[in-house]
Order: C-alpha cells, then structure tokens, then sequence
C-alpha cells in the first residue's frame, strides 16, 4: 500500500512536471522529448491501474512511435526553413488563466461526484482485451482500421511533394 | 307570390352582373354584354309591374347574423306601395337608360363597354336591394353598393383626371354623411334592438322607443341622406359627377340614386315623426338647397351642370315636402321628377352627342337642325318648369301644399321663388341653346339614331301621359288653397318671360340683369365657396395630415428600420473582429464553453 | 496515508489535461500545438483506464487502444499537414495561419 501510495506520487510529479516542461520549454525538439518523458510516465500510472498490457502499448507506439515522426516532422521543418526551433509563447497569461478555470472547474466537479473508491480484484486481464476486441468492439474495430488507413492515404496525399 | 316577383326583379341585374363580369368573353363582346344587360332588366321591369299592381304588400325575412335567441340582423324584401312604385321607376330608368346608352356609347371600345354594363346591372342590383330593403342593415349595404356603382360610372372614362376626381370627390362626400348614418343606425339598434322597419314603426306607433336622444339618432341619419341626396352643404359633390356619361347622370344622378336620401326619409317617416326638430330641420335645408343651387343653374354653362343643379334643386323640394309632414308628395315628386329629369338628361345626351359640346353658348339655333331632340327636351323643360297640364305641376303643386300645410310660410316663400328661379334657368337654356343664333358649329349635328330616340320618345310620353292622368282623375289628398295654382303658374310664367325678354328677344340685358344681383351673381359664379371651402379644408386638415403620416412614416418608422439595420451592420462588422482566423482563439472558445458547461453542472443544475 | 483512489488519478488526469490545453493555447508553432493536443489526449487515457480499474469495466481499457490509435492516426496527418503547409507557406507559424480571418 505504501509502496504504490509512494509510487503513485513519485509519478504525478513526474508527469506533471515533464508534461509542464513540454508546454513551456522554448525548444521545440525539447518539447519532443519532454513529451517522450510524459508518455513514459503515463504507461507507469498504466501500470499502476493494474493495465499492463497499456502499459507496453504506451510505450512501444506513442513513447517509441509517434515521437518518433515528432522528430522526423521537426527535423524536416527545420531543414525546410533553415530556422532555429526555439519558440516563444504567445498570450502565456491568458491560456494559464483559461487553464487554470478549466482545471478548477473539472477538479471540483470531480470533488463532487465523491467517487467511490473501490479496489476490485487486479488481474492480467489482457486476453479479456483481446476478447473483447474481437467480441462486442469487432465493428469498432474494423472502422478503426479504415480510419488507419484513410489517415495513412491521408497523410501521404497531403506530404507527397508537386510534380 | 308578390316576394318572390320582388326577388326576381332583384335577382335578374345581379344575374347579370355575375354574367358579365364573370364571364370574360361575353365582358370583352362589348355590345352583347349590353343585350344580356338589358334583356335582365326588361324581365325585372316586367315583373316589377306585376309588384307594383299586385294589391296587397308582402314581407319576407331570413337571418343573416346570427344571434343567442333570435339572428340579430335579417334580410329579405319588404314590398308595398313605397317599394313597389320605386321598383317599377328604377327598372324602367334603367331599361331605357341601358337601352340608350347602346347608341350613346357606340364609339367606346368593347371591353369599356361590358365593363359600363357590368356597372349597369351592378347598379340596378343594388338600387332594387335599397329600395327592398326591409331592415336598416341592408338598406345601408345597399346604400353603399349604390354609392360605389355611382363612383365606378362617374369614373367610367378613368384616364380623364377630371372624372377620376370627380369620382374620388363623389365618394368621398357621400361617405362623409354615411358616417352619420351607420352611427344613427348603430344608436337606434342599442336604443331598440332591432333594425327591422316593421318592428321599428310598431314601436313607434305604441310609443316604446325611448325618445331620450332619438333626435340626434335621427339627425344622424339624416345625415346619410343629406350626402346621397346632395342636400346642403354636401351638394357639391351632385355637379363634378356629371364627368361621368350622360347616361349615368340621367339614371344614377338624376332619376334614382340621388333620390335614395329622399326615399330613405319617406320609408323611415314614422321615425322621423317623433322628433319634430330633426323635421323641422329638414323643411330648411331642402328648401335652402332648393333655393341654392337654383342660383347656380342660372348662371353656369354646362348644361348637364345646369341640370346637375336643378336636380339638387329639385331635391331640396322633395326634402322639404318629406320634412313638412307631406311625404307622399315628396315620393310623388320622386316619381315624376325621376322620369322628367331623366328626360332631360337624356335629351341632353343627344344634343352634346350631335354638338359634341357641354357648353349651351356654344350652341343655338338647335331647333331648326334637331326639331325632334328639342320637341323632348322642351317637355322635359315643361315640366320641370312646372306648366300646367305636364307631370310637373302636380307634384310640384303637390309638394308647396305640403309645406303651406306644414304651417311653414318661410320655407314655402323660398320654394316658390326657386319655382320662379327653375322656369327662368331652363328656360334660359332653352332659349340660348335652341333658339339662340345659330352657333357655327364644326361638326354637323344630327338626329338622335333610333336606340336614342326610342327612350327619349317613350319619357315624353310619359310625362305627358301622367300629367293627362291627373288632369282627368284629380289625385285625392292634398290641396293648396286656391291661389296657389295660379301662383305657381304664375311664378313658371314670369321665368319664362324673363328668361324670354333676356335671351330670346334681349329687351333685358343678361348683363344688367346680374348687376342687378351683383352680389348673388358674383356669389351663385363662385358656387358660394363651397367648393373653395371643401377643397381649402381638404387641404388643410387632410393633405396636411397626410403630410404628417407621411413625415413620421419617412422620419420615424423608417429612421427606426435603418438606425436598426445599422445597428445589425455596425454589431457585425464589431462581431466580425471576433473572428481572427487563429485557431488558438477558436480554441478559447472551445474552453470557456466547456467551463461553461462544468459551472452549470454544478451551480445551476 | 490511504492508497490513492479514483478521485486521485482523475485530479492527475485533469491536471495534465489542463497543462495539454495550456500548451495548445499559447503555442505558436504548430508542431507544438501538436503536442498539447497529445498531452489532453494522454489525460484522457489516463481516466478511461482509471475509469476501468476502479468501475471493473473492460471497455475503459479497449477504448484506450482505440484513442490511442486514433491519436497515431490524428498524428499521422496533422504532421502531414503542418509539413504541406510548411511547403506552401514557409512558415510554421499559426499566428500567419489566419485565412479563417472574418
């Protein structure tokens, strides 16, 4: 108990802290790999609710995939441009503020809902997943693999170059 | 049997107005159109013979508006004497008017013509509807059917201004007394509860109508027949009519509508009975207009205005006999006066379609080229004139007795003198137009064709005809003392001397003869204002007003709409800064939309 | 001290969807807009899982798959896009990116 208590913690800080580095850093290719730190601390709370099998698919398609195309995109952009990333942030009081509402408008709803906080049975529930992939979501799941491959015709049609 | 005669008389025009205005290709046939018309009206006049002989009177009613217990307005036809001598004047009037207007009007085109006889039928329709009328209501929808009728044939030739004016003038001038009466008929219902004249008169005779402010209910309705029967000072409506054909005048504004004033006074006499005053009222005003508009015959040009300003003339007598208690001399006058003046109208009608000119100084020496036109026109003249033995002199004889009767010497003294006035004026025109020195006229005058004469021929002939009738079976009733024949043939003679002196053999100068009344002349030239006056009041209150709705409709609702309409523009183009194209700013839309939503989760749910 | 209970993981979850919400606000870069976007999208995953975990309910678990695919997808083309426009424009910058301008 005290052990994922203390782990629990160690993590929000962690992602809070790396999630609040991406917003903030001026560099763009740091922002990346702030970002890669805060999807690596997302698949430990992953694991911390029990979700193993989220946990590696966390880490193997956002952690390793699509910071990976993050990098690529800004390396492209940069050479493209032959500017440095570094960026400043536009109205920064303005979006905290609307930020901040927001935060205190989810949090006291969430305070008020007074959840239950119940500990149901933890286990490898990662063939229950695959079942119900393939169960009840089976039409879910077909649609997301037309979205994949309409977003992949998508993002070739917009990238490819004239001529 | 006698209502269902009566509903026929009113059903044949109507039928074939329907026909006629309905049907497009008989409207645009022009002169078939005119047939139909008056093959309607010749069966109505027919079986309007059958009324009018028929003894006994009938009365027949259905409800119309319906109310808790019993319909609170009814409608139907009410036929005795009053009604039934009236049917037989209206449908033959019209007979021969629709008949001579077939010759008279050869030259319009054909649709213009089916659309005169649509208006024709339409108006004998409605006359035959007042004149049946057994219940204020339907007199009034009558009265103005009628009123409309005049309007639409006074503006017949609608591309003249001078008729289109006339016409709007016409309407708007009777309207101004029509007001009075649906405000009379509207207070005698709250007073009684019933528009029904037989109801209204058995109240009366048992003394059940509350006299408290019956005599302003009567006055008001009075009123009405004051702007129909173009009494004064709603008479100068009568003269601007006559723009529209001469046809017209004779029937609508000489032998029918304009009488509807006089009829509506005689038909509702029981009420009137019961207040003196408003009686008395009318004994001046008809005497007074009488008077009036005599002085204007005597000195306008037009001849159809002369005869415009006899029948107002003539008029004020019917009133004033009406008021005096004499109300059967009044219809009496009605009678003859309906067929005379017709008459002269129509007689008119052929001397300005042979001439091809109003103005009678422009004439002259028209007995010699149209003997047979002015043979008619002189009995019409006659009569009117009042000469022993034509149908003139009874009713007139007839109509002063009543008012000598009534106790009424001031009224009588200007009656008389408007019988002196009435002989010199028609005998001014007489002797002008058709004596005169012949006139180089352009154009070659001729006789009047068949269609024309016939009807001309057929009036004479009756007002000859009931003149002998009087002569041989003496009419029971009134009778004036014995001096008053030989005094109003002495007063016909002395107009006619002095219009015979003045125009004919010139002994007496036109001229010194109006400086003699310089004032009256200068006055009678000037229509004693009237006209001036309507038009300066017209001017000044109506146009005036108009002027203000007209500014506060440019200024303010106007200025309203377009300070909105900026308003929208302006607010758009300040909303339109809203939209800057950053996604980022839509992006804070999105949010404060959600915190929106989450503050009213929690707070207002 | 209490093991930390769905109320916990949804505050962490609200609080990380903020900073994303945040960063899409006040980035100018479109790439970095990007990255906001995933960080909201990485909160939301974060409570549907929590969601599944304390409710015991598989779908919280299998809508995450499926948010994160999508997420790949959404990637996928925005990148595409951001670098389309960069090949028009020269420019990666949304304050210029003001067509929509009324």
């Amino acid at each position: 108990m005290i052990f994922a208590t203390v782990m629990f913690w160690a993590v929000a800080l962690a992602l809070v802290a790396s999630s609040l580095a991406v917003v903030l850093t001026p560099n763009l290719f740091h922002a990346v790999l702030y970002l890669a730190a805060a999807l690596v601390a997302t698949a430990v709370v992953f694991l911390l609710l029990d979700a193993a099998f989220l946990f590696a698919v966390q880490l193997l398609l956002y952690a390793g995939g699509i910071v990976t195309v993050m990098v690529f995109a800004i390396m492209l952009t940069e050479r493209l441009t032959g500017q440095r990333l570094t960026q400043t942030n536009r109205h920064v009081v303005n979006g905290a503020v609307m930020s901040f509402a927001v935060f205190v408008g989810v949090a006291g709803f969430i305070m008020r809902s007074n959840a239950t906080a119940a500990a149901p049975a933890s286990a490898d529930r990662t063939l229950d997943i695959a079942r119900a992939i393939v169960g009840p979501f089976a039409v879910t799941f077909e649609l997301l693999g037309v979205l994949l491959v309409a977003a992949l015709l998508g993002a070739v049609y917009f990238a490819r170059t004239e001529d | 049997m006698p209502t269902a005669l009566a509903l026929t008389v009113l059903g044949l025009p109507f039928a074939s107005f329907a026909a006629i205005a309905l049907v497009r290709p008989l409207r645009r046939a022009g002169r078939v159109a005119g047939w139909v018309s008056i093959g309607a009206i010749a069966c109505a006049f027919l079986a309007a013979l059958v009324v009018w002989r028929s003894p006994q009177g009938a009365e027949a009613l259905w409800g119309w508006i319906p109310a808790d217990e019993e319909p609170m307005v009814t409608v139907g036809v009410l036929v005795d004497e009053l009604s039934g001598a009236m049917l037989v004047l209206v449908t033959l009037v019209s007979l021969l008017v629709q008949v001579y207007s077939l010759a008279y009007l050869e030259d319009e085109a054909p649709p213009s013509l089916g659309r005169y006889y649509a208006y024709q039928s339409l108006f004998a329709f409605s006359m035959l509807g007042l004149v049946l009328a057994p219940t204020f209501v339907q007199m009034f929808v009558f009265w103005e059917l009628v009123g409309l009728c005049s309007y639409l044939l006074i503006g017949y030739w609608y591309d003249r201004p001078s008729a289109a004016r006339a016409a709007v003038k016409a309407f708007w001038i009777t309207k101004l007394g029509d007001v009075g009466f649906i405000l009379g008929i509207v207070l005698l219902w709250a007073a009684t509860g019933t528009f029904e004249f037989s109801a209204l008169f058995e109240m009366a005779r048992t003394g059940q109508i509350p006299l408290a402010g019956l005599s302003l209910t009567m006055f008001l309705i009075y009123l009405g027949a004051v702007g129909k029967s173009a009494q004064f000072p709603l008479h100068v409506w009568l003269p601007d009519a006559m723009e529209g054909p001469t046809p017209v005048s004779a029937l609508i504004h000489a032998a029918t509508m304009v009488t509807a004033g006089v009829f509506m006074v005689t038909r509702t006499m029981p009420l009137f009975e019961l207040v003196p005053g408003v009686l008395t009222l009318i004994v001046w005003v008809g005497a007074f207009t009488a008077l009036l508009a005599a002085t204007m015959a005597c000195v306008e040009a037009d001849i159809k205005r002369v005869l415009a300003y006899s029948t107002a003339s003539q008029l004020g007598y019917m009133m004033a006999a009406a008021g005096a208690g004499a109300s059967a001399a009044a219809f009496f006058h009605l009678g003859t006066h309906g067929v005379f003046k017709a008459l002269l109208f129509l007689a008119a009608g052929a001397v300005i379609h042979a001439v091809g000119t109003n103005d009678i100084f422009r004439m002259g020496g028209l007995f010699r080229i149209l003997p047979r036109t002015a043979t008619v026109f002189l009995i019409g003249t006659l009569a009117l004139a009042g000469v022993w033995p034509f149908a003139g002199f009874f009713s007139k004889e007839a109509v002063l007795a009543g008012v000598l009767h009534g106790h009424l010497p001031g009224a009588f003294v200007m009656l008389a003198l408007t019988a002196f006035l009435t002989a010199f004026y028609m005998f001014r025109v007489v002797f002008i137009a058709f004596f005169g020195r012949p006139h180089d006229v352009h154009v070659h005058p001729h006789e009047a064709p068949p269609l024309m004469a016939v009807p001309l021929w057929i009036l004479a002939g009756l007002t000859i005809g009931i003149g002998l009738r009087f002569v041989v079976h003496p009419a029971e009733g009134e009778h004036g003392p014995g001096w008053l024949v030989p005094l109003s043939l002495g007063l016909a003679g002395a107009g006619f001397v002095l219009a015979w002196a003045t125009y004919q053999v010139r002994i007496v100068s036109a001229a010194a003869l109006a400086a003699m009344f310089g004032p009256i002349d200068y006055l009678a030239r000037r229509r004693y204002g009237l006209d001036a006056l309507y038009a300066g009041l017209y001017r000044a209150f109506i146009l005036s007003f108009s002027r203000l709705v007209g500014w506060v409709d440019r200024y303010i609702v106007d200025g309203v709409l377009n300070v909105l309409s900026a308003w929208t523009l302006r607010g758009g183009d300040v909303l339109r800064r809203m939209q800057s194209g950053q996604p980022q700013d839509y992006v804070y839309g999105v949010a404060f939309g959600v915190l929106l939503l989450f503050v009213w989760a929690q707070f207002w749910r | 001290m209490a093991a930390p209970g769905l109320s916990a993981y949804l505050i962490l979850a609200a609080l990380v969807f903020t900073i994303g919400l945040f960063g899409v606000l006040t980035r100018r870069n479109a790439i970095g807009i990007l990255l906001g976007i995933e960080l909201m999208l990485n909160a939301v995953n974060i409570n549907l899982v929590a969601f599944a975990r304390f409710e015991a309910d598989l779908a919280g678990l299998v809508f995450t798959l499926f948010v994160i695919a999508i997420t790949v997808a959404e990637v996928g083309v925005g990148l595409a896009i951001v670098i389309a426009i960069f090949r028009v424009r020269r420019t990666v910058d949304a304050d210029h990116l003001n067509l929509l301008r009324g």
